[in-house]
């Protein structure tokens, strides 16, 4: 029986009695690239723990890899799922850039040798080599950021989630995580994200999952589901710039980016 | 009257008037670093003015801001050179809570900007008022005025660590107009909320704009930069490349040298170059809207 | 978020009276055993604090208070009056143990002082919210940067536990062990107590400038958004209580 990477069977969570968060999720995730998108409070970063093992859900499963999350540790389930944090200074501990990233490596089980191996090949990955022996804390903002990608990556994890990964990047930082992401998805590896940034996720992603009140309102491929301008709109979210400009002068079909159109309209020119 | 001395005698009446905001040839450099975060900036903003300020990271954005507060350099120290003028008083001489009666400023981040000292919403905006010395009855007006412009009267009893982000984020603005400054600068002020916090917050912008008061706005998000500003500066290494309007900005062809990329509305627009009657491109999404729809007639 | 407080509401007198009353008489309640050369000063002290909590019916929260410090008492108790150097007078007999009656009277009078000192101070602490007892203390002079300092403390250590806790998410999610036994809780200590340390001293900084920009720093004298905090006799209560402190102070140089 083949299963999914990520497998969720009527997940139900709460914090605390009476208010619950998630109301019954069903859903596997295995091959696409997915980006989960919705308001605050909505219940994505719950859903996100649990899948990491933090939380323990009230009622449900959540299997990871075929392993039950109930019945796993998250320093246990670090093997199969990576988290990269929005916030770098919330983990970067450590006064080497590549002790940074072999702290992770190290932790699941990979010897010293490969640990090293692995974290060169991440540093390499998002740019930042060069600067293995640098202090992570002489570094900005941005450079930290890519240290805490590169530090999830060389865990090797089958599956990686990046929470907000476009807060407070500018267009290149923006470009330079996109391309980490593509390589990535390009490796075989599930790729999920919590995100705000609709035209990133258009430009990105191949799933989108919209949460609204602990639940999906909408799950499907990301053209499909960014055609339901009215049900985005429902739950405080917007279509990205280039669907709503193209929907407005009438198109029917929803275009995801800027290059797509172009490439489109200049088709039926010739 | 008396004249501050601050007040630089060259400029002639009228420019101590429509100025706002003078700065020439700031220079400046952190202390311990070796390159200049700011290289010779001079611009002029109007009274009433909403600009934007775009570039990317470490560009000199956020030291230019902190540079029309005062924060630039008397938080910092470090090397300063030319001159801020906010309505005629210059920065350099004057100190940070006498500028904050001018010009204020919100950060980034909801969370740091909430003082910790006080219980409610209400306690938590008059902390400026009180570091002013205002009267009692004064204060209650205008904590009572800032509440409802940004919209969050309803929140005056509650913990200020118990709002969402965008709620904070619109309390943080709150706190700073009670002050009433004339200018509020804000750097990247909803990059860290989400797009609902996001939405609440660029209203309560446009509101304070439409109220008259001079906006200066450091944004990632290009589109909103080119739906709001009456002038959009473009920074790159401490420099200003170019100050003006949005359409003339972003209709430039050699933006991503800059590190910036037009709205995607534009970029459609440019790849048909399909212009508008001046010859530039649109850069919002109703303009581009009828420069398309026109085109096509 | 909570804010750390002992704080608990109340209707009653002594909710009436201001902070700086309570201070006052804390010092008062504390001093005049000590300076009085008769030790039924002591016992009344006790005596008038335990009524005042009576009758301002705060008496359910002080117990809490009373029942943990009395377990450290009763081991002050059997110390000195088994072991004190000067115990000669026996008194009572347990198995083979002797209890002396100089031991128990120093016991007695260090149980008194104790009960004395936490008596008056619950009055003030259970009655009085922080944020007013700092405010009473800035209008009288101390430093509104200071006042400050104390107010938010109470408040930002609570939120801290929030960024605590994503912290220790942020390692365990990277197969850090957090659980279990002790030499694992203590390799847990430095990545967990690195990145704390890193974000307050951000979180500072970033504070440090919202508060210049909202006048911190100013020259001029600061105003207060909330009626000060006026209670009907605190005048007469101040000077009874400082008279009753000189009286006890010149009863002790007479004697």
């Amino acid at each position: 029986m083949l299963m999914s990477r990520i497998d969720v069977n009527n997940l139900h969570f709460s914090y605390n009695k009476g208010d619950e968060i998630l109301k019954g999720i069903s859903l596997s995730i295995d091959k696409e690239s997915t980006a989960i998108i919705g308001q605050n409070g909505a219940g994505k970063t719950t859903f996100v723990k649990l899948l990491k093992g933090l939380l323990k859900p009230d009622s449900g499963d959540i299997f990871i890899m075929g392993k039950d999350t109930k019945d796993t540790t998250a320093a246990e389930l670090a093997k199969y799922i990576g988290l990269v944090f929005q916030n770098p200074n919330d983990q970067i501990f450590k006064n080497k850039v590549l002790d940074e990233v072999m702290f992770g490596p190290l932790n699941i089980g990979q010897d010293q040798a490969k640990a090293e191996e692995s974290s060169m090949k991440a540093l390499e990955m998002v740019g930042l080599k060069d600067l293995y022996d640098k202090n992570p804390y002489d570094l900005s903002l941005s450079e930290r950021k890519l240290i805490s990608i590169a530090s999830i990556i060389a865990m090797e994890t089958e599956i990686i989630i990046f929470d907000e990964p476009t807060i407070a990047q500018d267009y290149a930082g923006k470009e330079k995580i996109k391309g980490i992401i593509r390589q990535l998805m390009a490796d075989g590896k599930l790729v999920l994200t919590i995100i705000h940034d609709m035209d990133f996720v258009a430009e990105t992603f191949e799933r989108v999952i919209v949460f609204q009140n602990g639940k999906p309102l909408l799950d499907g491929k990301t053209r499909e589901v960014y055609s339901h301008e009215d049900v985005l709109y429902s739950a405080y979210l917007e279509p990205p710039h280039v669907t709503q400009l193209c929907k407005k002068l009438g198109y029917k079909d929803t275009f995801l980016t800027v290059e797509e159109f172009i490439a489109s309209r200049r088709d039926i020119n010739h | 009257m008396d004249i501050d001395p601050a007040f630089n005698l060259n400029d002639t009446l009228e420019d101590i008037i429509m100025n706002k905001i003078v700065v020439e040839n700031l220079k400046y450099r952190y202390p311990l670093t070796e390159e200049l975060a700011l290289n010779d900036i001079s611009f002029e903003v109007n009274e009433g003015e909403f600009i934007g300020i775009i570039g990317e990271n470490l560009a000199g954005k956020s030291t230019l801001c902190q540079s029309l507060v005062g924060l630039v350099p008397h938080f910092y120290g470090g090397a300063y050179g030319g001159k801020v003028l906010i309505d005629g008083m210059e920065v350099l001489k004057s100190e940070i809570s006498d500028i904050a009666l001018k010009v204020g400023m919100v950060f980034q981040n909801p969370f740091t900007q909430v003082t910790g000292s006080k219980l409610t919403v209400y306690e938590e905006i008059a902390f400026g008022l009180e570091n002013m010395g205002l009267e009692r009855s004064e204060m209650i007006e205008r904590i009572d005025y800032a509440l409802s412009l940004l919209d969050i009267y309803k929140f005056k009893d509650r913990n200020p660590f118990d709002l969402s982000g965008g709620q904070m984020q619109r309390m943080a603005i709150a706190g700073i107009i009670a002050m009433k400054p004339e200018i509020i600068v804000l750097d990247e002020p909803t990059s860290q909320l989400d797009p609902q916090g996001s939405e609440e917050v660029f209203k309560a912008i446009q509101d304070l704009s439409h109220e008259g008061i001079t906006v200066i706005m450091v944004e990632h998000k290009i589109e909103k930069i080119a739906k709001y500003s009456d002038r959009v500066m473009l920074m790159h290494k401490g420099s200003i490349v170019d100050f003006d309007t949005p359409k003339k900005i972003f209709s430039k062809d050699d933006l991503e040298k800059y590190g910036v990329i037009a709205p995607a509305f534009t970029r459609i627009c440019k790849a048909f170059d399909v212009k508008d009657d001046n010859g530039l491109y649109p850069v919002t999404l109703d303009e581009a809207y009828d420069v398309v729809v026109n085109v096509n007639e | 978020m909570k804010s750390i407080s002992l704080y608990v509401p109340g209707k009653t007198f002594i909710y009436k009276i201001d902070p700086i009353t309570k201070l006052f008489y804390i010092a008062v309640a504390i001093i005049i055993p000590i300076v009085a050369p008769a030790q039924i000063v002591s016992y009344i002290c006790l005596a008038v604090s335990l009524l005042i909590i009576l009758f301002g019916k705060i008496i359910k929260k002080v117990l809490p208070i009373i029942s943990f410090s009395a377990i450290i008492l009763v081991t002050v108790v059997i110390i000195q009056g088994l072991f004190k150097l000067d115990n000669k007078t026996p008194m009572f007999s347990i198995g083979p143990l002797t209890f002396y009656k100089e031991g128990l009277s120093y016991a007695l009078v260090i149980c008194m002082r104790v009960f004395n000192i936490l008596f008056a101070f619950s009055i003030l602490v259970l009655t009085t919210k922080p944020s007013d007892l700092i405010e009473s203390l800035v209008r009288k002079g101390l430093s509104p940067k200071i006042g400050y300092v104390l107010d938010s403390v109470l408040q930002i250590i609570p939120e801290m536990t929030a960024t605590m806790s994503t912290i220790t998410d942020a390692q365990r999610s990277r197969g850090l062990e957090t659980e279990g036994k002790l030499s694992t809780r203590i390799k847990a200590f430095f990545p967990l107590i690195g990145p704390v340390v890193m974000n307050s001293l951000v979180a500072t900084r970033e504070r440090a400038m919202a508060l210049e920009v909202r006048g911190f720093n100013s020259k001029r004298e600061k105003s207060f958004l909330n009626e000060e905090f006026k209670s009907p006799y605190s005048r007469v209560l101040q000077w009874t209580l400082t008279l009753l402190l000189i009286l006890t102070i010149l009863w002790r140089i007479l004697s």
